[in-house]
């Protein structure tokens, strides 16, 4: 039976009511889990420590987060990404962020500790903290933190990232990392946040070669995700060889996101987390750890990670949604919900520039394909 | 930003009566095109990788031997530039002589080199895209006020700008393209329509909400 791993603790990560990276999607999720019968017994972890966070950031950044958690003056801190309109700062920041690096850490802790193979993290992949900054409603980066661990415990670590962002802070702080392959699908940053995640980004040192990026073109729809998700992942796990996948599996590529330009329906998140669980079959011994990420649109993000959630535990995709809770949250949300755990068949109306979309993509990927194949030769 | 801001140091140098062989091995190890010549350590010219080249070429009527003096084949007084100049002075020097760098200047002493290279990574700088950030591309009426407008905009939300430029689109409009310290460029667009700006980018999405 795959782990959950949550505390309620989480629900303190939380810039403010008007920020979108709000904790009522994970309170979404959970209700809608136990609606549907689902009684999660989640795993708590215990928050990161100070020392586990210095893993990945710098000490005069992790001071400034505790300064400003525990109510204090910083002036310069806008220079560390913090006091800013993405990153408020919020009281009691510092364990609040600890909590969800403490989350993605037990998971790497049991996958090492051989007593699970799956585990969901219902929290974390906060992709964009850098070292010494925070950036992208991101303080510090689980993600970072659990693959350090992992890689001095002797796994080799694929990190696969479907969050619409580029996942920046992940590479830049393992761009050298040897037994580190990262590969991020995002939408360019030709025009979206960070504006990073270029083919080029290949990483560097002993890294040179395992950072791969594919910038899709904004409006990609589920059906050129899917095939260049496809031609480019089992082909790099391959080569690699991973011991386990560590997903940032973002749901803010569906079209219905705010904060974003892909087009991805609740379907295409199914064949994708379909393959990603696949894969971890085939190439990483069936270990695989899913953190959660973007995700804005509050109607459609818990119905995706609902559908993660099914499936990690292979359990059926149900077709309707149970209507107390639609009209519970429509409520809520002043927004109406769909009646069903799928998006409504179609969700949009046609695009155009599909085929050319397409074929942008298509021709990415095989010059992301062609410019890595030289490393693995 | 300066042509002092861009230049990096220590230039690489040689004496004009180094030979085209050994200006081709400095340039092959130190991957670079362009070479300031001195003469007791005055600036006399400069010799880039195609004057070797095409100096050297079988193609050539009579080729230089790999012996020669660079002094032989070097462009000599060539347009220099002034540590204090502006950046977008140097490229249009640039590229109004059709030349690929200009040696820096600070009273006689050649104390940098500036190359296309550098004009690039200076247009990487200004547009801001080494941060994180996101792109706003908004259309304004090319009168005094606009900009303030727009900016102000900005500064009510506390939206750090990390740069932006304008360009001329017709007689009477601008489009001003935006870095902005934000993940969420989409509720600022947003928010610029319902404040009657014209937002290019990012375009409203053809669905939804």
């Amino acid at each position: 039976m795959p782990s959950v791993i949550y505390h309620p603790a989480y629900q303190t990560y939380a810039f403010g009511a008007e920020h979108p990276f709000t904790p009522i999607r994970i309170e979404m999720l959970l209700d809608l889990l136990r609606v549907l019968g689902h009684s999660v017994q989640p795993i708590a972890p215990e928050p990161a420590t100070r020392q586990d966070i210095l893993s990945v950031h710098d000490e005069e950044y992790v001071r400034r987060v505790e300064a400003l958690s525990a109510g204090e003056e910083v002036p310069d801190c806008a220079e560390y990404g913090l006091g800013t309109p993405d990153n408020p700062v919020f009281p009691g920041m510092d364990l609040a962020a600890r909590w969800l690096v403490g989350g993605t850490l037990c998971a790497a802790r049991l996958v090492c500790e051989q007593k699970e193979k799956r585990v969901l993290q219902l929290g974390g992949g906060l992709h964009h903290a850098r070292r010494k900054n925070a950036s992208g409603f991101c303080i510090y980066n689980d993600l970072a933190v659990a693959t350090r661990y992992l890689i001095r415990q002797g796994l080799w670590v694929a990190y696969i990232d479907i969050d619409v962002h580029h996942s920046d802070g992940v590479q830049e702080i393992l761009d050298n990392e040897e037994h580190v392959l990262t590969i991020s699908f995002h939408e360019s940053g030709r025009y979206l946040f960070p504006g990073t995640g270029e083919i080029h980004e290949l990483g560097s040192g002993g890294g040179r070669g395992l950072k791969l990026n594919l910038p899709l073109e904004p409006f990609t729809e589920g059906e050129s995700y899917l095939e260049v998700f496809e031609k480019i992942v089992p082909a790099a796990l391959q080569r690699f060889g991973p011991g386990i996948l560590l997903v940032q599996a973002g749901a803010d590529a569906h079209y219905s996101d705010p904060l974003a330009d892909l087009m991805l329906t609740t379907r295409d998140y199914e064949l994708i987390f379909r393959r990603i669980l696949e894969y971890a079959e085939t190439y990483a011994n069936g270990r695989v750890i899913f953190t959660l990420g973007g995700g804005y649109s509050l109607p459609a993000v818990p119905r995706v990670w609902a559908i993660l959630y099914l499936l990690i535990n292979d359990l059926p995709i149900v077709h309707d949604l149970p209507p107390d809770w639609v009209s519970k949250w429509s409520q809520r949300l002043g927004e109406k919900l769909p009646p069903t755990l799928h998006d409504p068949n179609p969700g949009y109306p046609d695009l155009p520039r599909r085929a050319e979309i397409a074929h942008h993509n298509r021709r990415e990927a095989d010059r992301l394909l062609e410019a890595t194949s030289r490393f693995w030769e | 930003m300066l042509v002092r801001d861009i230049i990096k140091g220590p230039v690489i140098a040689i004496e004009s009566k180094t030979t085209l062989e050994g200006a081709y091995r400095t340039m092959q190890e130190k991957r670079i095109r362009h070479l300031p010549i001195l003469e007791s350590g005055k600036l006399v010219g400069v010799v880039t990788d195609r004057d070797l080249r095409l100096a050297t070429s079988v193609l050539s009527a009579s080729p230089f031997p790999p012996g020669a003096q660079v002094a032989e084949v070097m462009s000599r007084s060539p347009k220099t530039a002034d540590p204090w100049e502006p950046v977008e002075e140097a490229a249009r020097t640039m590229r109004e002589l059709k030349i690929g760098c200009l040696p820096v200047l600070e009273e006689d002493k050649l104390i940098g080199i500036i190359t296309g290279i550098d004009l690039l990574d200076a247009l990487i700088r200004l547009t801001g895209v080494d941060k994180p950030s996101s792109r706003l591309e908004v259309r304004l009426s090319d009168r005094p006020g606009e900009l303030a407008r727009l900016t102000s905009f900005m500064s009510h939300r506390d939206l750090n700008i990390h740069s932006i430029l304008t360009y001329p689109e017709g007689p009477d409009r601008v489009t001003a393209v935006l870095r902005v310290g934000s993940i969420d460029n989409h509720s600022i667009a947003q928010a610029l329509r319902r404040a009657e700006f014209e937002v290019l980018w990012p375009p409203e999405k053809p669905c939804l909400r």
